[in-house]
């Protein structure tokens, strides 16, 4: 799993439902923002603007128990002097987040159907 | 945290989700909260709508936490802040509580840590303010209190020396009205220092920088007075031979001290009334009127309203000036004071007369206290240097108080129950010694029933009798200390010799059975 179960267990426990799917759906957002920018920064080669989307994911991925995606996210912050690395971090964080996403969306339409 | 008022959290963070997550944590916490997608942004809210607290990310689009932190603080908001903060950015979480941020939370968290995290954040900010409040409280009391025991322990003041009651109510009155430019009227026997509280009021008043200018009414001729206090332009009279400025225009933005104003002439008094009232006058011998901006300082020491009832002073002009009045009390109604000033003169005398005296016996020190000292301070200070220029031992001893503070034979005053004597005031407190007590000069007539009327001692006109020239100078030293109302350092100055001269020859004319009987001295 993407999202680990027993974290978004907890947030949902935390939440209203509503708020709980408004959360997933606005940390939809923002990841999906996020890996563009990095994806657009790898290829530019731009480390700088990498390292601060990478960052800002990082810190959003582990708020909502996507820990994978964060480790990456952490990962391709501290690799960001080695420039052909750059793209493979990317990758890696466009596969991680695109396993997040399908979480997400199980997880909306669970809560949805709730 | 007041329990009415929801207490404001801004939430500035950039990711849509994070931003949400903390508004429905807090929110569900009962907190009022608005978020801030950027620090401009945040910046602007936290100005307007002044939060308690600042849950702050410190990775933003425009600029980072901590810049918005700095320019916060510097535009004097103190909200709370607790910093958001993942793994990675630890480093940066600490820089920012030492910029001055409250605390941290890190990512990712619950509402029950967030919660506890800002809530403790808040309640410490709370208890430091509560904690500022009441030191600051503290320090002004212990100001407040080091400063009232000053008070009630303060032995010198603007020159005076004196710790009784009489004079801190004087002192008090001195520091109260100092400020004001309300008139004052002083009274007191002679010798209790008029002159001195009237320079007092002066150095203390935010008129310090400008002149303060004694005029004795009662010594300066009557037809010269006007033109002392106006001044005068040339031809004005015989022998105003040019343009002459008054004590008025010397005064100007100042303070003019008008001495024994009882003794001003009553036309006179009308002038002064206008100039009182309307703040002009002309100078003498001129219509042109000049405006003159001084303050008044009065002195008498008869019975200001004595003198009203019984027309020898305007009632206009007495309620014009007598404002605010100062009644110095009489030496013999100072307690203690008699030994706070006479240890003072003597440190003092004794080091200019290059003597021994450290201090009085108690036998001393009783008869000191005994004594009614009618010639008030100026009379304790005669005695005194009488005292240091006669003699030279380790201690003042009841002997060598001079008549009529006491004679041989006299039953001295039982010795008081005191500790042993205290240093002289000098000593006591070495880095600053009070200034001398300087007596305003004396005028003319005795103004208690205490003083022993003094015979007149005819002076000898050498065209036409011609005497032993030690007799001749006898005469005429007892004849400027009757002129002189037995003040021996303005007897001396008159005369142009050192004051010991005058005290040594009094003493040995006592001895001599030469001094008059009525020369209480």
């Amino acid at each position: 799993m993407a999202l680990d179960p027993d974290f978004a267990a907890e947030l949902a426990r935390e939440l209203q439902p509503a708020d709980y799917i408004a959360v997933l759906k606005l940390f939809r957002e923002d990841m999906l923002r996020l890996v563009g920018v990095i994806e657009k920064a790898a290829a530019a080669n731009d480390t700088v603007g990498l390292r601060a989307a990478a960052h800002g994911l990082a810190g959003a991925a582990g708020s909502m128990g996507a820990a994978r995606l964060e480790a990456a996210c952490q990962i391709a912050m501290s690799r960001h002097e080695v420039i052909p690395d750059l793209g493979v971090a990317a990758a890696e964080i466009r596969k991680l987040a695109t396993a997040v996403l399908a979480d997400i969306e199980h997880a909306i339409a669970r809560a949805e159907a709730a | 945290m007041n329990d009415t008022i929801p207490v404001r959290i801004l939430v500035v963070e950039d990711l849509a989700a994070q931003a949400e997550l903390a508004r429905i944590f807090l929110t569900g916490l009962g907190y009022e909260v608005r978020t801030a997608g950027t620090a401009g942004l945040a910046y602007e809210i936290a100005l307007e709508w002044q939060p308690d607290g600042l849950l702050l990310d410190l990775e933003l689009p425009d600029y980072n936490g901590l810049e918005l932190l700095k320019k916060l603080r510097e535009a004097g908001n103190d909200a709370v802040v607790v910093v958001v903060t993942a793994t990675a950015s630890m480093e940066l979480a600490k820089q920012a509580i030492r910029a001055g941020a409250e605390d941290y939370v890190v990512k990712p968290y619950n509402r029950d840590r967030l919660g506890v995290t800002l809530r403790n954040a808040i309640d410490k900010r709370s208890i430091d303010h509560q904690r500022r409040h009441l030191e600051t409280a503290l320090v002004h009391t212990q100001t407040r209190l080091v400063a009232a025991e000053a008070k009630l322990e303060r032995k010198t003041y603007a020159g005076f020396i004196g710790a009784s009651a009489a004079m801190r109510a004087v002192y008090d009155t001195l520091q109260g009205v100092a400020a004001s430019k309300a008139s004052v009227f002083i009274t007191g026997e002679n010798g209790t220092g008029k002159e001195l509280a009237a320079e007092a009021l002066h150095k203390m008043s935010p008129r310090a920088n400008k002149q303060f200018v004694p005029l004795n009414c009662g010594a300066i001729p009557r037809d010269l007075l006007e033109s002392e206090v106006f001044g005068h332009v040339k031809g004005a009279f015989t022998g105003a031979t040019s343009d002459r400025v008054g004590a008025a225009r010397l005064a100007e933005g100042g303070t003019l001290f008008l001495d024994e104003i009882g003794e001003m002439p009553i036309e006179m008094q009308v002038k002064l009334l206008r100039f009182v009232q309307t703040g002009t006058y002309s100078p003498v011998g001129s219509s042109k009127l000049e405006k003159g901006d001084v303050r008044f300082v009065c002195a008498t020491n008869r019975d200001p309203l004595l003198e009203v009832e019984s027309g020898r002073f305007r009632e206009d002009l007495y309620y014009r000036l007598y404002v605010v009045p100062v009644e110095l009390p009489p030496l013999r109604e100072r307690d203690e004071d008699v030994l706070l000033i006479a240890r003072h003169f003597l440190t003092q005398f004794a080091a200019e007369e290059r003597k021994r005296f450290k201090g009085f016996s108690p036998q001393a020190e009783a008869q000191l206290m005994a004594y009614p000292w009618p010639g008030n301070v100026r009379q304790l200070q005669n005695v005194v240097r009488n005292i240091v220029v006669l003699h030279d031992a380790a201690q003042v001893e009841l002997e060598m108080l001079p008549p009529p503070v006491y004679r041989p034979g006299m039953r001295p005053a039982p010795p008081r129950v005191i500790a042993p004597s205290p240093p002289p005031v000098a000593e006591a407190a070495p880095e600053a010694a009070p200034p001398p007590e300087i007596p305003e000069p004396s005028r003319p007539a005795p103004m208690v029933s205490q003083i022993v009327a003094r015979p007149a001692v005819p002076v000898v006109d050498p065209q036409t009798e011609i005497l032993p020239l030690a007799e001749m100078e006898r005469r005429m030293v007892l004849a400027a200390l009757t002129r002189c109302d037995l003040d021996i350092p303005r007897a001396a100055a008159m005369l142009q010799i050192n004051p010991s001269t005058v005290y040594r020859k009094v003493g040995q004319w006592r001895k001599e059975g030469k001094l008059p009987e009525g020369f209480r001295i």
